[in-house]
């Protein structure tokens, strides 16, 4: 019993923890512009998320070692280096991203300027970070995220024709109004957003704090297999209402505010109120995962201390780095860059540096020095290549594409 | 003279290290610079009359989203469906909008007689959609309990407010259609 209940929570976990401000932004942008023409690219962002991201925890199971500090030790400290580097950086992009998302959040409950909630955000994040325990956190912020699915109730009450809704998904076209290149740039902003690199480094690293072994196997392959496809529901329930409310209202996402307005008109301020409190839990814990993982990248590559499971004390350089983290974050934020753009730039890096983050979790996933009898299977190791194609794809098609549509506008 | 070779060997390969080093670098700035280019430059000026008109359609079709927002923003609080502080930030965000749609049309430097027209019918009209949205702040602010009695231009109730916000819509469709938009 007390079993099923750890699974259950796991599996509520992973669906609250799966939608961020990225995935909230670029939704509903793309359900307002393109309607549900681009709900494949969801499907297959879940597909790939959850095979790199169940590699990289049984790696961490096995292994009993995080990801990063395997990918140094297995491709040496250059290669590694660069895949630090990048990953540094769009973590530090999409931390950004995160607290200016719980600002905007706030701002729109309060009505109150959010560069003055900015360094609230900023504080809030790192005292939780610094007092509350990995697990305490991980699952209040997972569960208190789980309240998104009030874009599902809202899409639910506002009665849709879902028809129109699944020939707008099936076959996907660009809508007549939108030209193609735009569409592909969403197409990639969007397979960005849900594969985000520090989704996959927060869940080994989160592996390794909560001691899992070999026979947390079963765990780690249930949480992903439910929570992610659960979670991306959800990201579909966003697309889905910015598709029935704003688009033909003509009406182009430009800010969170607009997100929540199908959900007034379908629930009215209660629904309203549960779904902004579940949008500031989201990024919140977001914020929390990407300055885990700005701790965890630098220091299991530097060979430092690490771990929530450590007193602060004892993982020092582990918490000034999340802490330097959140300060440039919430630094970044103050010179009034506005936060959606900052959103909608993390999603495009994201996509260009995902062959870093995906190859070495594929090339580890195959030693048997580290993995034993727990190596990738055939049919894993081919949906692992396919992804590989995939993502080498978009990360070369990301730049030209946001160059030659203006950032999609 | 072996020991020298190997100096001038590893001289060299210093250099192609730093020659290396140099092309990773200038490679890494340009790629910032395009990235940053791209990213600011979404509201850029258009000089030929295609594009012209094109950044005129564009800016209109910015107006009428936030003319949009703003109209199911009042509706849904005059239904009571959102809070007086969630209404006031999606008008407050769609100001913003407005601004950068006027902001991109009196930056654009019209090439012929033409476009200049378009441009200034589509200020007229992104203009009519601002004031439509400011007035429609007041109405929050006044609904919230705010003191504003004796202002000008705070609206008496939704429906002239709305009245207000349909005829600016209505001036902007004619100006988008006017450019060649949908």
């Amino acid at each position: 019993m007390k079993k099923l209940l750890a699974a259950a929570l796991g599996i509520l976990t992973a669906i609250g923890g799966f939608v961020d401000i990225g995935d909230l932004v670029t939704n509903a942008v793309v359900g307002s512009r393109f309607g549900m023409s681009l709900a494949w690219v969801v499907v297959l962002g879940v597909v790939g998320i959850v095979l790199f991201a169940s590699m990289s925890g049984r790696v961490a199971a096995v292994s009993g070692r995080a990801t990063f500090e395997i990918i140094r030790e297995r491709l040496g400290p250059r290669a590694a280096g660069a895949n630090l580097l990048a990953s540094f950086a769009i973590n530090l992009l999409t931390l950004t991203a995160e607290v200016g998302g719980i600002a905007l959040a706030l701002h729109l409950a309060s009505s109150v300027e959010p560069r003055l909630w900015i360094p609230v955000a900023a504080l809030a994040v790192w005292l939780v970070l610094w007092r509350v325990k990995f697990q305490v956190m991980e699952n209040v912020a997972g569960l208190m995220g789980l309240l998104l699915v009030g874009f599902a109730i809202a899409l639910f009450q506002l009665g849709p024709d879902w028809g129109e809704l699944l020939r707008q998904a099936v076959p996907p076209s660009p809508p007549g109004t939108e030209h193609p290149a735009s569409y592909w740039y969403y197409a990639v902003a969007l397979f960005g957003a849900a594969m985000t690199p520090y989704e996959v480094f927060f869940f080994s690293s989160g592996a390794v704090e909560e001691r899992w072994t070999a026979k947390d196997l079963g765990t780690n392959r249930l949480n992903v297999l439910l929570g992610f496809p659960l979670g991306g529901l959800l990201s579909l329930a966003i697309a889905a209402c910015a598709a029935v409310v704003l688009l033909p209202a003509g009406i182009e996402v430009s800010s969170l505010s607009q997100i929540v307005l199908p959900v007034a008109q379908a629930g009215g301020v209660l629904l309203l109120a549960v779904v902004v409190l579940g949008i500031v839990a989201a990024t919140f814990g977001a914020a929390l995962e990407t300055a885990l993982s700005s701790g965890y990248t630098l220091a299991q590559y530097l060979g430092w201390s690490w771990g929530k499971f450590r007193r602060p004390a004892r993982a020092a350089r582990f918490h000034l780095t999340m802490i330097v983290a959140l300060l440039l974050a919430a630094g970044i934020l103050m010179t009034s860059v506005d936060p959606v753009a900052v959103t909608e730039m993390s999603v495009v890096f994201s996509a260009v540096a995902l062959p870093l983050t995906y190859v070495p979790i594929l090339v580890v996933a195959n030693d048997p020095g580290y993995m034993g009898e727990h190596v990738n299977g055939r049919v894993v190791n081919a949906l692992g290549t396919v992804y590989l194609v995939i993502v080498v794809v978009a990360a070369v098609a990301a730049i030209p594409l946001m160059i030659a549509t203006g950032a999609g506008s | 003279m072996r020991a020298f070779a190997g100096r001038a060997d590893h001289q060299g390969v210093t250099q192609q290290t730093g020659r290396r080093r140099l092309t990773a670098a200038g490679l890494a700035l340009v790629v910032t610079l395009v990235a940053l280019l791209a990213g600011t430059g979404c509201v850029a000026s258009r000089q030929e009359p295609g594009q012209a008109t094109a950044a005129v359609a564009d800016a209109l079709a910015e107006a009428g989203s936030a003319g949009e927002t703003a109209r199911i923003a009042v509706g849904l609080l005059d239904e009571g469906r959102v809070t007086g502080p969630v209404a006031d930030t999606v008008l407050l965000d769609q100001l913003r909008v407005l601004d950068d749609a006027e902001s991109a049309l009196t930056t654009l430097v019209p090439p012929d007689a033409a476009t200049a027209a378009r441009r200034s019918t589509g200020l007229d009209a992104v203009g009519d959609v601002s004031d439509a949205v400011v007035a429609a702040r007041s109405w929050v602010a006044v609904r919230s309990g705010g003191d504003l009695a004796g202002a000008d231009g705070v609206p008496s109730s939704s429906d002239d407010l709305l009245v207000e916000l349909a005829t600016a819509l209505d001036a902007t469709d004619a100006a988008l259609a006017e450019a060649g938009g949908p």
